[in-house]
């Protein structure tokens, strides 16, 4: 090779170039350049916006949260106004309720409306004695309030004994909220408060339900596929038109694999209670969409395994299935294990084919044969209604973009190894 | 064959049962592999009659949610999904489809190229692998993550554009928007054909070239690129696939018009994957079942591009390699 390179540097560094040539060459290069430059630009303009518009939004508090809202109601079984200290570590902007001993300030929740957030609570304040007082089987039950949660109503007793309410629903600022209670109040009845929403809990459930049903299912007939293709099938017209109709799935649009899914599969997932577009829809036809990518890294690490080895096992008198099972199969595993990170990668990114096999509507408790979205769907979900929550759908966007790359930049590597180790 | 002439014989210590049971068990595998086989090779075949029973199902007699007429579906130029009765009308649709991928690739393919070369040939060593890189990872990122990009960013790109030529957008939704969006999200698929191409170029050729008294440019422009032209436009055309089925990045920024086809640049536009994902509420319906319809159209213009491959490989040639 350097020996070739020397020989052309030389070539052209002592050919005399007219100064004509040399500025159309020189013009020619530097377009070359611009056009890398401007990949560079446009990868790097998606990071920097994504990060910019979406770091604010993530936080731990978005990966726990629900994304539905959920309403409670707790009476207090102590009322009593007590006497708390305000204490040294108050934020900007952070109030603190001298009687009651809990911090509030200002905060969003999932429709971006302005909530007042409970940020603290005193060890004894009466918060902690609350019971539940929706009607029910868990109606007076203790049930303590935590925080994070959206303030709407505080019901309290005036020194005229009369019940009045503060919070949410007086449009009280966090400031006013805390001064009304203090002032005006002698104890506090009840209270109104709401999860604030907007999280992600539920499609990361539904995500790693959704990898690990897709696997369950591409990975034996996927590495089947390539097992028989590779180690058994003879060479004939038959065997090309296995492989030629495997090839076409990769052409196939996403979309359609979608529509495929509902109309061949849907029946199959009905047999096991689904009225609606479920995740194990969505994981047939995911298995569907990563069959020709299983089935290609599969038979990329059988062609890496030596012959001899399958030789030595044929010729120590064991079955073909037998040699497949305890020679081939474990020496092809670091390849098999670069077809689970690439179909974890593929499953993660894909929402084409999942908004029409699990639905649009993001649920906080997914199950099996029920609606539910992934990460990536649940962007498409957030940015498709009236209102596009940039925020939101950024936020998740920073994670499936970590996860992608990580999984990307690992099988790169794994990669390396592989060719490594059979060269030596 | 030995005789039995000793007291021992090899043959009596082999358990007859046992390696007919593995024999069994090679046969019930062997069986196994290839039903994952055909099973494997069937999802094509299904796809085409599933998806296309589904999908010509509306413009058969008898169906449940009235007759639609086939001729008016494919030369039809509005498409009213609110109206009653809905009028479905698919021709603009293709039409916007085909100019928005083309646009896309106009703008792409130079570019990819360019870049392609650049990596290969021009690049010093070790930026190489930094290019391949940004390469890979523009590969790599998920298409709502380009949605959102394309929903923040271009389109406010294109909304000052327009804005400087004295125009209004629809907050920036627009045909410019789509194919800029596929411009990007082919670049990747484009470029790395190409970098394979281009590698796969002879070393002789060049050598040749330089000796007839060619500069390094001129070699890498004239004789490495035209050498690799066959591989280089299977690259094109399968950026083209790619830009005519994508579905959920292109549908947050088309704007799904009601009529066209959109020649406005600026205008809002409707891309046959657009009208797949627009509204989907009801899963069963005419309003769903003409989806399918819509996903027949799609997969016949995906596969006559996939055929021209083969086509372009034999009319343009280049120069095969080795």
């Amino acid at each position: 090779m350097s020996k070739h390179e020397a020989f052309q540097e030389r070539i052209s560094k002592n050919r005399g170039m007219t100064a004509k040539r040399r500025s159309i060459d020189g013009v020619r290069n530097f377009f070359t350049y611009l056009s890398a430059a401007l990949a560079v630009f446009v990868l790097g303009s998606i990071f920097v916006f994504v990060f910019q518009r979406g770091a604010k939004t993530l936080s731990w508090d978005l990966i726990t949260e629900d994304f539905h809202t959920v309403k409670y109601m707790v009476n207090f079984t102590e009322q009593e106004a007590g006497d708390f200290a305000v204490p040294d570590d108050l934020k900007e902007g952070e109030y603190f309720s001298t009687k009651y001993g809990f911090g509030v300030m200002e905060g969003t929740d999932a429709a971006k409306d302005t909530v007042i957030l409970l940020t603290r609570k005193a060890e004894d304040s009466p918060l902690h004695s609350g019971v539940n007082a929706v009607a029910g089987d868990t109606k007076d039950k203790p049930q303590d309030v935590p925080t994070h949660v959206n303030v709407v109503k505080i019901a309290y007793k005036n020194q005229e004994g009369e019940t009045k309410s503060a919070g949410q629903v007086r449009h009280h600022t966090p400031q006013e909220f805390v001064e009304t209670l203090d002032q005006e109040s002698t104890g506090i009845v009840s209270m109104n408060y709401q999860s604030l929403g907007g999280g992600i809990r539920g499609s990361i459930r539904a995500t790693l339900m959704l990898i690990g049903l897709t696997l369950l299912i591409s990975l034996p007939i996927g590495i089947f596929a390539a097992i028989y293709l590779h180690e058994i099938a003879p060479k004939n017209g038959f065997t090309n038109f296995i492989r030629t109709s495997i090839e076409m799935l990769n052409g196939v649009p996403s979309i359609v694999f979608g529509l495929m899914g509902m109309a061949i599969f849907f029946p199959i997932t009905a047999a096991f209670g689904a009225t609606t577009p479920n995740i194990l829809l969505g994981a047939i036809t995911m298995a569907v969409v990563l069959l020709p990518v299983t089935i290609r890294q599969t038979e990329e690490a059988l062609i890496t395994v030596p012959d001899k080895l399958r030789m030595g096992s044929l010729s120590l008198g064991a079955t073909q299935t037998q040699t497949i099972f305890k020679v081939v199969l474990p020496n092809a595993l670091p390849g098999i294990l670069t077809s689970i990170l690439l179909s974890v990668s593929r499953i993660i990114g894909e929402s084409a084919a999942l908004i029409y096999t699990m639905g649009t509507f993001v649920v906080d408790n997914p199950h099996i044969t029920g609606r539910a979205t992934t990460l990536a769907v649940q962007i498409w979900s957030v940015m498709s209604g009236e209102q596009p929550n940039f925020e939101l759908a950024t936020a998740i966007s920073i994670l499936v973009l970590i996860i992608v790359l990580v999984l990307n930049v690992s099988i790169k590597l794994i990669t390396r190894q592989l060719n490594k180790k059979w060269k030596e | 064959m030995p005789e039995q002439e000793k007291n021992f014989n090899v043959r009596d210590k082999i358990d007859m049962s046992r390696i007919k049971r593995r024999e069994r068990t090679d046969k019930i595998f062997k069986t196994i592999f290839l039903i994952a086989g055909i099973l494997s090779a069937l999802m094509i075949i299904l796809i085409f009659i599933f998806v296309g029973g589904k999908g010509i199902k509306p413009f058969l007699p008898g169906y449940e949610f009235g007759q639609q007429n086939l001729g008016k579906f494919l030369t039809g130029m509005t498409w009213r999904s609110d109206q009653n009765p809905p009028v479905y009308g698919a021709a603009f649709i293709v039409v916007n489809t085909l100019i928005s991928a083309f646009l896309a690739s106009v703008v792409s393919f130079p570019i990819s190229v360019l870049t392609a070369l650049f990596i290969v040939k021009i690049a010093p060593k070790k930026l190489r692998g930094f290019f391949t890189t940004v390469v890979e990872l523009l590969a790599a990122i998920p298409s709502v993550v380009y949605g959102v990009f394309a929903a923040g960013k271009i389109t406010k790109m294109v909304n000052s554009m327009a804005q400087h030529f004295g125009l209004t957008t629809h907050g920036g939704l627009s045909q410019l928007t789509v194919s800029i969006l596929l411009a990007i999200m082919i670049f990747p698929t484009i470029t790395s054909m190409a970098i394979n191409a281009i590698a796969a170029v002879d070393k002789n050729l060049e050598l040749g070239s330089l000796a007839l008294g060619a500069s390094k440019t001129q070699t890498n422009f004239k004789v490495v690129l035209s050498a690799a032209k066959s591989g280089i436009f299977a690259g094109l055309i399968l950026g083209l696939g790619r830009a005519f089925g994508e579905a959920t990045a292109v549908s947050m920024v088309a704007g799904n018009s009601m009529t066209g086809p959109t020649w406005n640049l600026f205008d809002i536009t409707r891309t046959l994957t657009s009208t797949m994902l627009s509204g989907l509420k009801e899963t069963s319906g005419l309003d769903y079942d003409i989806r399918f319809s819509v996903g027949i159209v799609l997969m016949i213009i995906v596969l006559i591009t996939n055929f021209s491959i083969q086509l372009i490989k034999r009319s343009i040639g280049g120069v095969s390699h080795e």
